[in-house]
């Protein structure tokens, strides 16, 4: 079983289809990238997969547990499932350590105190910012910001990981950084869905590229092949048009 | 008649202790029932978003003086037993007191970047923990101008409690006005000391609304 599991999956905002039947499974430590074009669906989907958006039809199962079933505690879904923004989305008023040992306190895993902050330098040692600790997030850089917010999402030691274009809003120059942490994430075995502008990191690292058009799955494959190969006049566009 | 001394002036002082009677009566009772409707316009039910939009727009509508009216003469017809002006006054200012505050919180809270509370309930927090984590303390700095704002309005308008001769600190000062024929001298004295209970927090309330901007 994988462990997602997606299924014809339909959603609409108002009169718009965002989603026009979507199918796709992701196994446990793969690494998909989702490309396309802007309002294909592609964050939509990703906000689906862990219960920040409704869906009109079809299902997504997460560990064999259906996301949108009424009897699902969404709550201890997402304590494994884990969401990177593309604005960060650190809580302002709080220290690095507490923005990453909040909701591990607050959902009982850990401790406060002594116990909180080891783990909150186990995850910073994971993307190098130890020494930011006792930062608060306005002092740091958009690049250190979004490494802080895996790292939040680490503590959780999620099964599953889900990247929301989280280099779009950063400057060039600090994309690297990032790209970087998620690299050695994938190396160690995470499993990743990422939702992404980022061609190298998903011709490079991924292990399995979608590629979204017009609210369906246009393409998906082995990115190696789908990018010397595509099989469809709107993937080869896509590619030329990023390249 | 007797002239204006300053047992007078004392006696305006002491009078501040049932404005300030009035000003804490109505933040105790007034501020939970504003923080509900804050929460009531501000959360998921639409019938309590409904009610609470409703009684906020209702009192807002209407002048603190007839609120006033309202209680003072109202509650010992609709309840059938006299209750003390004290009892009364305070009804009136604590809903006074909740709807205002209760306004000022709720853009506080809408204030909040929706994404914070999606990144909230995305780590698995419950939504009492969101809100008392992360929404309630980032809407607090960003409203607590203008709720120090409101505290000098609060304070002020505790002064119309004297149309029904509860003697708070403009009312000491008719009387002492009606006793020496000084009506200037008396009124001045309680303006200024309303200025002087008043302008420290309109300063602090200044200086929240800098540091606020700052940290913006």
């Amino acid at each position: 079983m994988a462990l997602v599991e997606i299924s014809n999956v339909h959603k609409s905002f108002g009169e718009v289809e965002v989603l026009r039947g979507i199918d796709l499974a992701v196994e446990k430590g793969e690494i998909v990238t989702i490309i396309g074009r802007s309002g294909s669906g592609k964050s939509t989907l990703l906000r689906c997969i862990n219960g920040l958006e409704q869906i009109n039809g079809g299902e997504i199962r997460v560990a064999g547990e259906q996301v949108h079933s009424r009897s699902t505690d969404l709550r201890k879904l997402r304590e494994h499932v884990g969401i990177v923004f593309q604005q960060f989305n650190l809580f302002p008023h709080m220290t690095v350590e507490r923005n990453i040992t909040l909701a591990p306190v607050l959902t009982g895993k850990i401790t406060k105190g002594a116990a909180a902050r080891e783990l909150a330098l186990k995850v910073l040692a994971q993307v190098g910012l130890e020494e930011k600790v006792d930062a608060y997030p306005g002092q740091l850089s958009g690049g250190q910001q979004q490494r802080v917010a895996i790292a939040r999402c680490l503590a959780m030691s999620p099964d599953l990981m889900l990247f929301d274009e989280v280099t779009s809003a950063l400057d060039p120059e600090l994309v690297g950084e990032v790209l970087k942490v998620m690299e050695d994430l994938a190396t160690q075995g995470m499993t990743m869905i990422l939702v992404t502008h980022e061609m190298n990191f998903a011709r490079n690292v991924a292990s399995k590229l979608v590629f979204m058009h017009a609210g369906m799955v246009h393409e998906e494959g082995r990115p190696a092949d789908l990018f010397a190969n595509p099989a469809t006049p709107e993937l080869a566009n896509f590619i030329s048009s990023v390249r | 008649m007797r002239g204006f001394t300053i047992s007078d002036v004392l006696t305006m002082l002491a009078a501040v202790q049932w404005t300030a009677t009035l000003v804490i009566l109505a933040l105790a009772f007034g501020a939970p029932l504003a923080l509900l409707l804050a929460r009531m316009c501000t959360g998921r039910s639409r019938l309590a978003r409904l009610v609470a939009t409703g009684i906020l727009q209702l009192v807002q509508g209407v002048p603190v003086l007839g609120l006033l009216m309202f209680f003072y003469f109202g509650m010992p017809v609709f309840l059938g037993i006299k209750v003390p002006a004290l009892v009364s006054v305070g009804a009136a200012f604590t809903i006074f007191t909740a709807a205002f505050l209760g306004e000022i919180w709720r853009g506080g809270i809408q204030a909040v970047h929706v994404a914070q509370g999606e990144a909230a309930a995305c780590l698995g927090l419950t939504r009492w923990q969101t809100f008392r984590h992360v929404v309630a303390p980032q809407a607090f700095s960003i409203a607590l101008p203008a709720t120090v704002g409101f505290l000098v309005q609060l304070i002020k308008n505790t002064s119309l409690a004297s149309v029904v001769g509860f003697v708070e600190l403009a009312r000491a000062g008719q009387l002492a006005s009606a006793a020496t024929f000084q009506p200037l001298l008396s009124y001045a004295c309680v303006a200024a000391i309303y200025f002087a209970l008043c302008f420290p927090l309109t300063l602090w309330s200044r200086s929240l609304e800098d540091k606020l901007n700052g940290a913006r």
